[in-house]
């Protein structure tokens, strides 16, 4: 096993120290330099992780969107299928935290773990729909058809997004449920930035890293690698 | 199109007794959803509409899997595309068939609503209305993720619903909206922007699947 | 809302514990699987 220190890209690691650093730089001041929120009181410092979540989440959902047209319509280029893929887990991986987040949030707030927020309800059934694109992607052999496939989920899936956040809001409006004010003390925005930009520099190294996880395992997919080809008598197998 | 639409309504046609045992597994979820609630008369009621709506989204599983089915059955995609009838043609006439058969099991269901869940109601226009909407509105997306499926060599059956479930909430949202205020009164009207979202959502739906088809089914 | 909400640290914790919980394991994941990956 030959080491493969040189081939280990810079960028992506350079951005995960830095947003782990920034990370944890901006959730101590969120956690013991901000003030407590006016009617929140502490519970409103989850928002200094939750916020910075919700707008990395729907980066990368987005990201994925442009990835899966850019493959339909640039002649099937599987960087883009790579970058797809990569950007979808990462998403999900977001959009799960949001969730939890948000229901940690909800519980002391509202006293009950799930309030049809029209974010985190569209945030929910994109995660489920996002997990679905994974899911056929593992049951689709063909790399193209694989590609193809699920590049049109992905469009198909974010056409949703609007329209199911809109009817949540709608129906909460109608009902008047309460809609959860996830603002932040206006005085103290430099927790919020710094892990803004942090989750987005560890989003970004994770999605990199995944892309080229994917890059290689359609390499191997494409060409198995030769030490395997011979069997113990050291013929082809 | 037209074609390609007659050529599935005799092939649905001639296996009707599929959509006969898929009426009945939409019948038994309704039995089961009344068991789940118990003898609550006004509870019942009130959760009609939701439990109609989910009868249908479960049934139109069966029904969508099955619309590739002939053609995977008898390797006939790859014939069913060289013809100069274009995919497109093709996505249109089954969704509209698919959309036909689940819209007529809807009505179909309708009654045994009622008798389950005291879910009565005068205003069977708009009730058509609704559930035409609706399950246009399943039929767009499930038409096409369907192709996909069918292709697949595993999991079929659980991909699927999978994929089309999550995409479908806001038409089974504004569905049993629309469906649960003609049951129990609309004092303010709402009906109508209920109608609008499940027009807006067909709409774009419709529009969208039809460009990317060809995409699902190319070689 | 009327009343503050006073306390509930626990649940902070819990949402910033969860949160870096998450990001590690998956950064991890993603190097065992990567390097499993080269090293094939």
């Amino acid at each position: 096993m030959t080491s493969n220190n040189h081939r280990f890209p810079r960028a992506p690691y350079a951005l995960l120290t830095l947003g782990t650093i920034l990370l944890l730089t901006g959730s101590y001041l969120g956690l013991f330099v901000a003030p407590p929120e006016h009617f929140m009181g502490d519970v409103q410092r989850i928002m200094y992780v939750h916020v910075p979540t919700a707008w990395n989440a729907l980066l990368a959902m987005t990201f994925a969107l442009f990835c899966a047209i850019a493959f339909l319509f640039r002649g099937g280029d599987f960087k883009w299928d790579a970058r797809m893929e990569a950007a979808i887990e990462v998403g999900v991986l977001l959009a799960f935290l949001l969730c939890c987040q948000g229901a940690i949030w909800a519980k002391p707030t509202w006293g009950v773990w799930w309030d049809w927020d029209p974010r985190l309800t569209t945030t929910a059934v994109l995660l489920f729909a996002f997990i679905g694109i994974l899911a056929l992607r593992r049951f689709v052999d063909d790399p193209v058809r694989r590609g193809t496939w699920s590049a049109v989920a992905t469009i198909i899936a974010y056409a949703d997004v609007p329209i199911v956040y809109y009817s949540v809001t709608w129906w909460n409006s109608l009902h008047q449920l309460q809609s959860s004010p996830a603002t932040v003390s206006k005085s103290f925005h430099l927790p919020l930035r710094m892990n803004a930009f942090a989750i987005l520099f560890l989003m970004t190294g994770f999605i990199m890293l995944r892309a080229r996880l994917a890059s290689l395992r359609l390499e191997h997919e494409l060409a198995p690698p030769p030490s395997h080809e011979l069997d113990a008598v050291g013929e082809l197998a | 199109m037209i074609e390609a639409l007659r050529k599935e309504l005799l092939l649905q046609w001639r296996t009707r007794a599929q959509a006969t045992a898929v009426f009945v597994f939409g019948a038994t979820s309704l039995l089961l959803f009344s068991f789940a609630i118990g003898p609550n008369a006004s509870a019942l009621r009130q959760h009609a509409a939701g439990f109609l709506w989910l009868a249908l989204l479960l049934s139109s599983t069966l029904t969508l899997a099955e619309t590739f089915h002939a053609e995977m059955e008898h390797r006939a995609l790859e014939g069913l595309l060289l013809l100069p009838t274009s995919p497109r043609a093709i996505y249109y006439g089954k969704a509209i068939a698919n959309w036909l058969q689940l819209a007529l099991l809807g009505i179909a269901l309708v009654p045994i609503t009622v008798v389950l869940y005291d879910a009565g109601t005068p205003q069977l226009g708009s009730l058509i209305l609704i559930i035409l909407l609706g399950t246009a509105g399943i039929s767009a997306p499930g038409t096409l993720y369907s192709a996909m499926t069918s292709q697949t060599t595993r999991g079929k059956q659980m991909l699927l619903p999978l994929l089309l479930f999550p995409l479908i909430v806001p038409v089974l949202l504004a569905a049993a909206r629309a469906t649960s205020l003609i049951i129990l009164g609309d004092p303010m009207a709402q009906g109508a922007s209920w109608l609008r979202l499940l027009a807006a959502f067909d709409a774009i739906y419709w529009s969208l699947c039809g460009l990317l088809f060809d995409r699902v089914v190319e070689e | 809302m009327s009343g503050t909400i006073t306390g509930g640290w626990g649940f902070v914790w819990a949402a910033y514990g969860l949160t870096a919980f998450f990001l590690t394991a998956y950064a991890v994941s993603l190097f065992v699987r990567l390097r499993n990956e080269r090293s094939r």
